[in-house]
């Protein structure tokens, strides 16, 4: 006991609470530190000679990162959440009333629960640290604050920030939270202390008194609720509850007693966190931290014994849309970047993407004017031949063609050292087959990123046959440097989410050169919770990568759809997408919601209607057989890494969990009926997979069952 | 030798010329010094940490990047550890930074230095006067509106009128005049036609044009980041005009004594955006570094003459720098005199050849020589090029050294004149 907490008393009699969990760098709210905490609070509430409260972390990142979520996840049942539930808001509620002035002094994260705490306290002093961030992220994982969060941020700042703190989940950093009253003044961090013992003394023993926001009033609170929910409506696209769950909860907050809220935020939490979705989005939370451990192959033997060495100094090969991603997101995190190509002009248009970035980021407020520039000075753009011996890393980006690569790699392999990490961000060459002529082809792995990178959090490490240990590691160790999530996959075609994405595009393309409209092929997947539909990505990607990999896949991959003439045929026109201004859709035109109107040709005049089901089976499903392929063929070791990839790699309807997820969801005995109904309807490709129709035969999942949800509420089948 | 030890020019680079308000005008002089301070460390493979000191010539220094050296180091990625100073001798700046980097070498202090010159003349801002700066200043402190009030109405049409700052660089505070007008004195008393002038302004375009292959060996491009016009680098200079005509010449008005004079834009420098750099090392770093120099600085001069002819300001350096060096006009295989005015160099010329201006004002007993045509500014000069202020002498000092290996000739002498009546040369030597 009291390991979590440390409490001292000054002599002008102020109470300091220090969260600093041992051998941690994070504080957290587990039961045995609401045991510690309620303990002082015992103290705390009985000592007459105190004057006030701080409470603090010792930490230097994380003020309190939370609840430990797994009391949501293992043998989850409504009884065992109105515990924890209840425990919390107890706890905090014992704070809220201690009869002098309590202050939270944060610095570091202080999210969920953490900021929950916070909000019991009469004050909040936020350190100007660029590492504060405060906010209740609880709605990104289908749940909501619940432990008097969706009750006293409202009372505290007002409806509209409250709802959209709570409803967007977003992370304020101290100035904005200053901004909207989440916190009352910021300091330097080496003044927090001080600073809050000041507010304990200026207070001279009151308590705050509260005073009602006027937004808080109807009719502008019931406005500010009907505004929220249609827009709450228009962005989960009915596929996640939490946002409007909370706001409920919110709003009721500001008629009904203290208690009375509190008990609501137990119950719309209980009913959120049983749910499918709830489930998967605290998986998707788990699977994240996992990645971020990821650990090289057991059978490469033990990791090298030295720390992977910080990367300071890299090569990006290629300036090209990957390249100058990647040169951007490299740079804004420290790293110093030679950006080659082979003239100026690729890498002027290089340059001016990569500072169209910097300028989005701060007008998104993610990067100060002043950081954004220095982070911009990093990059150096050079066509000449230079020196390569202070870079750490190269990462080549060129052109998707194996012959190119392969002298790229052997010219850097003449000019660097033979220890150097050597990676390609190649999308659907074999990096086996870069690697063939090098000398050193044990150093050679593919570092792929998606596009945008900046967005897209999901990087894929793959492993050659050869690449050894060492190489496996230090990319990994990059990968984590850099702040991206890492799934590590096997050479093979397409890699992990390549592979499942393409055949579903060329199955959009395939249903648009049938017959169906644009619009209902893209409707479909957006409905079923996809980001975007595939047309629309595949205008994103641009069709002439599109057909590359696509082309690229289907001479590797037998069993595969071939590709219909409709992207070659664009292609002619110079319709590549986005890029070219012309695709599926017309981005031209101002609306950008308008489809190509040229297109007309490329398909029958009468539009197909078929049964929506039909079109979303088709969809998904090529989806899922291919998923459950790169099982079989081991691309990935587990259906966890899978789903992470689709889902951080492309947005897959994070609710349901990834396609092997929904697999188990929809029943595989379904999936390989549906899939075995297409293949003798539609076309033999769409056979279901060795796999799927062996765990048909044994009544296999690919996860362990989850315990049966009391409450569950279960997707009606497509 | 005439120097303790060898100081090497190992490398250099620079941005292309623009003319002021053109291609680079939107770009700070900051980022162009970083872009060539950057890409220079980058192509010579040197450690940062290693360099002695970042000298750099800057005349019209931004106000908001006061020591504008210092800002360029740290911006080009050069370690904060590694000093830098700004250095400022008009248009000698650039001059400046290479004998200054060269002194503290030769007294011990340090043996790796990166200096270089930089100039924005789109981005020279304008200026209000003491007057009116006074009662913005007044306003800003007014507490009411009533105090407000009052000290608005005591501004005057005239306090709004902005003073332009390249226009008062330009103009020498001493003899009162423009250097436009120094240069209409010279062409009066060295009896210089408008069509010398203008012939030798066709030159310098013709010259530069022909040369624009081989100026892009010493140039990288500047990117252009935030350019709206489709625009995403420049990679060669726009001052040279490729069909320069002398009936276009003829055509233009007097600029600084509109009724009787000679000196045009057209056979005056352009004013110009811009920056070079180079790196120096002694003889020591240099074989530590395995690199190849360009070459090697053999001697310098600066010297003072009478403000309002200061375009003869080469004549008075080159005749200093033989006194220190022995090294004399038929010792160079190659001349860059910049050519702030036509008139000017062409001046120069003629004093340099001639007996009793030599013997009257430099106290010789024989001419200084003849600077031939042939050799003069093979590349054309200022006239064509521009004459980004602060960058023009490491430009001529790394225009001389690739065109010596060019030719694999050995010695070639650079000098320019000084606004307020100064001169500098310098002597390189390839070996």
């Amino acid at each position: 006991m009291d390991e979590n907490i440390q409490r001292e008393v000054s002599d002008a009699g102020v109470a300091i609470l220090t969260f600093d969990r041992p051998g941690s760098t994070a504080n957290i709210f587990d039961e045995g530190t609401l045991d510690e905490l309620n303990e002082h609070l015992d103290f705390l509430e009985t000592e007459k000679r105190l004057k006030g409260l701080i409470i603090r972390s010792a930490k230097s990142r994380i003020f309190v990162a939370g609840a430990d979520l797994k009391i949501f996840t293992q043998e989850v049942s409504a009884e065992r959440i109105a515990v924890a539930i209840e425990r919390g808001q107890k706890t905090f509620d014992r704070i809220a009333r201690l009869p002098y002035p309590t202050i939270a002094a944060i610095h570091g994260v202080a999210l969920g629960g953490g900021f929950e705490i916070a909000l019991a306290c009469d004050y909040r002093i936020a350190s100007s640290d660029s590492e504060t961030k405060v906010g209740l992220p609880e709605t990104n994982l289908g749940i909501l604050p619940a432990w008097g969060g969706s009750t006293r941020l409202p009372k505290l700042i007002g409806l509209p920030n409250a709802v959209e703190a709570i409803l967007s989940g977003r992370q304020y950093s101290a100035q904005q939270a200053i901004d909207r009253g989440m916190v009352d003044s910021v300091v330097h961090r080496e003044q927090l202390t001080t600073a809050a013992g000041r507010r304990i003394q200026q207070s001279a023993g009151q308590k705050r008194s509260q005073r009602t926001h006027i937004s808080n009033r109807p009719p502008l609170s019931q406005m500010i609720k009907k505004r929220a929910e249609k827009k709450a409506a228009a962005r989960t696209h009915g596929h996640y509850p939490a946002p409007l769950k909370a706001l409920e909860v919110a709003y009721a907050s500001l008629s009904v007693s203290h208690q009375q809220s509190l008990e609501n935020e137990k119950n719309g939490f209980i009913e959120l966190a049983l749910s499918e979705t709830a489930q998967n989005l605290i998986g998707l939370f788990f699977l994240q931290e996992r990645a971020k451990k990821l650990q090289i192959p057991q059978e490469l033997g033990p990791a090298p014994a030295a720390p992977v060495q910080a990367v300071n100094r890299a090569l990006v090969v290629g300036a090209g849309l990957m390249g100058a991603g990647i040169a951007q997101w490299l740079s804004s995190r420290g790293i110093h970047v030679i950006l080659k190509d082979i003239g100026p002009a690729p890498l002027g248009t290089a340059m001016q993407t990569i500072a169209k970035l910097y300028r989005e980021a701060v007008k998104r407020y993610l990067l100060s004017q002043v950081a954004a520039r220095n982070a911009f000075d990093r990059i150096l753009p050079i066509f000449e031949e230079v020196p390569l011996l202070q870079i750490e890393l190269v990462i080549e980006a060129a052109v998707e063609k194996l012959d190119l690569k392969k002298q790229i790699f052997a010219d850097l392999e003449s000019r660097v050292t033979s220890k150097l990490v050597l990676a390609s961000n190649t999308s659907a060459l074999s990096i086996d087959a870069i690697a063939e002529s090098l000398e050193h082809p044990e150093r050679v792995v593919g570092i792929h990123f998606f596009n945008p990178v900046h967005r897209m959090q999901l990087v894929e490490i793959v492993r050659g046959t050869r690449t050894d240990a060492a190489t496996l590691s230090a990319a990994i160790g990059f990968v984590r440097q850099i702040g991206k999530l890492p799934v590590l996959v096997k050479d093979s075609p397409g890699f992990l989410v390549n592979r499942i994405l393409l055949p579903y595009m060329v199955e959009a393309v395939r249903l648009f050169a049938i017959g169906y409209r644009i619009e209902s092929i893209d409707r479909a997947m957006l409905d079923f919770g996809m980001p975007m539909g595939p047309l629309r990505l595949t205008d994103e990607v641009g069709l002439d990568v599109a057909e590359h990999v696509a082309k690229e896949l289907e001479s590797r991959v037998k069993h595969l759809a071939p590709l219909n003439d409709t992207l070659g045929k664009m292609i002619s026109k110079g319709w590549l997408g986005r890029k070219s201004g012309k695709g599926f859709y017309d981005y031209d035109s101002r609306g950008e919601g308008k489809t190509n109107s040229q297109l007309g040709h490329m398909h029958p005049a009468e539009p197909k209607t078929v049964p929506e089901g039909d079109l979303r089976d088709r969809l998904v499903l090529v989806m899922v057989n291919e998923a459950a392929r790169t099982i079989e063929e081991k691309v990935v070791e587990a259906p966890e890494e899978v789903d992470f990839g689709m889902i951080m790699g492309t947005g897959w309807a994070p609710f349901r969990g990834g396609p092997l997820r929904f697999a188990d969801h929809l029943g595989i005995a379904t999936v390989v009926s549906r899939l075995n109904n297409l293949r003798d309807r539609v076309a033999p490709y769409f056979a279901p997979c060795q796999l799927l129709t062996e765990m048909v035969n044994r009544g296999g999942t690919f996860y362990p069952q989850r315990k049966p949800l009391p409450s569950t509420q279960t997707e009606p089948d497509p | 030798m005439f120097m303790k030890e060898p100081i090497y020019i190992v490398d250099g680079v620079r941005t292309p010329f623009a003319k002021a308000g053109t291609t680079l005008a939107g770009i700070e002089a900051v980022d162009l010094g970083k872009s060539v301070v950057r890409f220079l460390v980058a192509r010579t493979g040197i450690d940062a940490s290693k360099i002695e000191e970042v000298i750099v010539g800057c005349v019209g220094q931004p106000a908001d990047s006061a020591n504008i050296g210092r800002v360029i180091a740290l911006r080009a990625g050069i370690p904060d550890s590694v000093p830098a100073i700004t250095v400022h001798r008009n248009c000698a700046s650039g001059f400046e930074a290479v004998t200054q980097a060269a002194e503290k070498m030769l007294a011990g202090r340090g043996d790796i230095f990166v200096l270089g010159g930089v100039e924005s003349m789109s981005q020279i801002p304008l200026l209000y006067s003491h007057q009116a700066a006074k009662k913005f200043g007044a306003f800003a402190r007014a507490k009411n509106l009533s105090q407000k009030f009052g000290v608005l109405s005591s501004f005057r049409p005239t306090d709004f009128q902005p003073r332009i700052g390249l226009q008062l660089g330009l103009s020498d505070p001493v003899c009162g005049c423009n250097m436009g007008q120094t240069a209409e004195t010279l062409s009066r008393e060295f009896g210089i036609l408008r069509e010398e002038q203008d012939a030798f302004a066709m030159r310098s375009h013709h010259k530069a044009v022909a040369a624009r292959e081989k100026l892009k060996q010493e140039i990288t491009p500047v990117y252009l980041p935030g350019a709206k016009n489709g625009l995403t680098f420049m990679d060669q200079d726009n001052g040279p005009r490729e069909n320069q005509t002398m009936e276009a010449l003829a055509k233009l008005k007097p600029a600084f004594e509109p009724e009787n004079g000679t000196v045009t834009a057209g056979n005056s420098s352009q004013i110009t955006d811009g920056a070079a750099a180079l790196l120096l090392m002694t003889e020591n770093a240099l074989k530590r570094s395995g690199l190849n120099p360009l070459g090697r600085l053999e001697g310098y001069a600066y010297a003072g003459l009478d403000p309002s002819r200061m375009g003869l300001g080469p004549v008075y350096a080159i005749h200093r720098a033989e006194q220190r060096t022995g090294l004399g006009l038929k010792d160079a295989e190659i001349i860059e005199i910049n050519e702030a005015f036509a008139a000017q160099v062409i001046a120069c010329q003629k004093a340099a050849k001639s007996e009793v201006y030599c013997r009257e004002h430099l106290k010789r007993d024989t001419p200084l020589g003849e600077i031939p045509d042939e050799i003069l500014n093979v590349n054309g000069g200022g006239i064509a090029l521009g004459h980004p202020v602060g960058v023009t002498g490491a430009r001529l000092v790394l225009t001389a050294l690739k065109e010596l290996h060019r030719r694999k000739a050995d010695r070639a002498l650079v000098s320019l004149c000084v606004g307020g009546g100064q001169g500098g040369a310098l002597w390189l030597n390839r070996n």
